[in-house]
């Protein structure tokens, strides 16, 4: 197998890649997803509400904003900045804190403080921002609070649909770009005889599926790593991330290798792609619905896939934690290798006759 | 005596149980072109997919090059040049980004792409994709893609397929430039006069076997027969007399012909490859 070959092969997959409507569609349709989902559900991207502070004593109350989660804190030097810095939105509500501030606080005076509320800010955020800044000042008075507030959840405790989304956003930019781009690649150079055309230059069809699956590889890894930044899911651990994201990229390219070496033409592939959504897709549709028993989603192939990037860029776990369902997607991995083999001959042997 | 660039013993190819290749046997040397005529489904395509490595042989033995077709595919595939009937080019690349391509695959690092263009007349069109050329510059592009490697040995399937006249007659140039430096051609082709033009020999092949392979002459010789046509004007029409001239029955007929003053025209007439076909085979070369 020649190495220079398959780079050749792919160079020129990517060189056409941009003239061909399926490489477009497997680029845009995880950004278009996303952007439709959190414009429906809203996103891990909501942002925090924005807090800017003056601080000329060093205030106890910066200090704990500064440890407070939840809260985006800017410090800023003089009262003017932060009231321009209000005024144009760059901040939900900023607040002026003299020196002194504690010390007048403790003494049970009522020294005054600046407070300025962005007009342009959401009243969830002016809220939040006001009963923390109350919250603070009650703090370093060392007064004990007029109420106990008991917190009460309702409803089932779990992650937000925005968050349940993003294996569905995953599974679609591997499934596109992974599977669906290889798969209709192959076809389209059986169809047109071009796979015929380069068989009888040194070229063999080993290295042309090599570079077929390195472009379903290529593309779908980069895909996902954009689906899972646009959604904010990148987990505890780049690294850790991307081996999971390669080997979910990897196991849907061979899937791509394997339905491409099958196929005889556009109408058989597009009868196995929609035959085998359900398959395929089988196993997000249960992160969307946890009260679903899931084990079911185990019965599917690539919920060996999808599970690892699940638990390491979502729930923030390492590779450590996922090792199982990764052996078990090397091994499925493993298997589409040895179909597609196996079938790459008949491929060739039906390419060859229709010629 | 030169070794053959083309061997082939007792060739066979099967597609379940029926034969399409049924044990042929024929050499090609350097420098040669050897036409394969036959009707479609004779096998002439089922044999090239064999020499050029695409299918494995059910039987009998080939070498191109001294290459074993069946096992040594991939040192051969580097010295040939096929031409496919079926215009098979990457339409949304430019004639140029084919041909370079392509010589990649053969490892070629710089390809004189534009040289080659330039030889099949699309030099000018070089940059422009090929999904806007017309059915003879595909033709030529596919000549052109068959050159790019610089091969020993060309396979060319009905390489003027399509084309007018006058490109058609530059593409047999072409071919026959070729065959000059050394390249052994084996050429399929549907038009008799082409093959009749171009090949040093020809091979009949129908059903799977090669019934006849000499060179156009000996063909014509072995099995036509030569006559000559004469139109006489006939009171107020014309009439047509076909006299044959290999048996000499028609010597004194020809004598009195020639001065009469109802003669109006005279011409030879040679047996063409097609007559000799449909002579062996009983069936024509478009069918």
């Amino acid at each position: 197998m020649s190495l220079s070959r398959i780079w050749v092969i792919l160079r020129k997959d990517l060189a056409l890649g941009p003239r061909s409507p399926i490489f477009l569609y497997a680029v845009a349709l995880p950004v278009v997803l996303t952007a439709i989902f959190q414009l429906a559900f809203g996103s891990l991207f909501d942002p925090e509400p924005r807090m800017a502070v003056v601080d000329d004593g060093a205030s106890q109350i910066t200090s704990s904003l500064r440890e407070l989660e939840g809260v985006e804190l800017t410090v800023l030097d003089s009262a003017e900045a932060l009231r321009q810095g209000v005024e144009a939105n760059d901040h939900d509500v900023g607040l002026v804190l003299p020196a002194g501030f504690d010390d007048a606080v403790r003494a049970g005076q009522e020294p005054p403080l600046e407070m300025y509320v962005s007009g342009g800010s959401l009243a969830a955020d002016r809220m939040i921002l006001s009963v923390t800044t109350i919250d603070l000042i009650r703090a370093v008075e060392g007064g004990a609070p007029p109420v106990d507030v008991e917190l009460v959840q309702t409803g089932d405790a779990g992650l937000p649909i925005s968050v349940r989304l993003v294996p569905v956003l995953v599974m679609y930019a591997l499934f596109v770009a992974g599977t669906f781009v290889p798969a209709s690649s192959i076809v389209d150079e059986k169809i047109r005889g071009t796979l015929t055309a380069i068989l009888v230059t040194p070229a063999r069809v080993s290295e042309v599926l090599a570079a077929k699956a390195s472009l379903g590889v290529l593309l779908a890894f980069l895909m996902s790593v954009v689906t899972l930044l646009l959604n904010g899911a990148v987990g505890s651990s780049w690294a850790h991330l991307l081996v999971v994201v390669l080997l979910g990229a990897t196991f849907t390219a061979l899937l791509g290798l394997l339905i491409g070496t099958v196929a005889k033409d556009g109408a058989t592939l597009f009868t196995i792609v929609k035959s085998s959504g359900i398959l395929i897709f089988g196993p997000v549709i249960f992160y969307l619905f946890p009260e679903w028993p899931q084990w079911i989603a185990r019965l599917f192939p690539t919920y060996w896939v999808i599970d690892p990037i699940w638990r390491v860029a979502v729930l923030g776990e390492g590779l450590a934690d996922v090792w199982v369902p990764m052996v078990v997607a090397v091994g499925l991995g493993g298997l589409l290798v040895l179909l597609v083999r196996r079938l790459s001959g008949r491929m060739l042997a039906r390419a060859t006759a229709a010629s | 005596m030169t070794e053959a660039a083309i061997s082939v013993q007792g060739l066979r190819y099967s597609y379940g149980d029926l034969e399409a290749v049924k044990g042929i046997s024929f050499d090609v040397a350097p420098g040669e072109i050897l036409g394969f005529l036959g009707p479609n489904g004779a096998g002439k395509s089922t044999t090239i997919k064999m020499l050029t490595g695409q299918l494995p042989p059910s039987g009998g033995s080939a070498t191109v090059l001294g290459y074993d077709v069946g096992t040594g595919s991939s040192q051969m595939q580097a010295r040939i040049g096929v031409c496919f009937e079926e215009k098979n080019l990457y339409v949304t690349m430019s004639a140029k980004e084919n041909l370079e391509f392509f010589a990649s695959l053969y490892g070629i690092k710089n390809p004189d792409a534009d040289g080659v263009l330039r030889r099949v007349g699309l030099a000018d069109r070089a940059t422009d994709r090929v999904k806007t050329f017309s059915k003879g510059m595909r033709q030529r592009m596919m000549i052109s893609r068959a050159f790019i490697n610089t091969p020993d040995v060309l396979f060319l399937d009905e390489p003027t397929d399509g084309l007018d006249p006058t490109t058609a007659a530059a593409i047999r140039t072409t071919i026959q430039e070729e065959a000059d430096r050394g390249v052994a051609v084996l050429l399929t082709t549907h038009d008799m006069f082409e093959a009749d033009q171009l090949s040093d020999r020809v091979a009949f092949i129908n059903g799977g076997e090669i019934v006849a392979l000499d060179t156009p002459e000996n063909l014509k010789l072995a099995y036509g027969s030569r006559s000559v046509k004469v139109r006489l004007r006939d009171g107020d029409g014309v009439r047509e007399e076909n006299l044959p001239l290999d048996d000499g029955s028609a010597s004194a007929r020809l004598a009195e012909l020639a001065t009469s003053p109802a003669l109006l025209t005279m011409h030879t007439e040679e047996a063409t490859l097609e007559h000799i076909f449909i002579q062996l085979t009983g069936r024509g070369l478009a069918g």
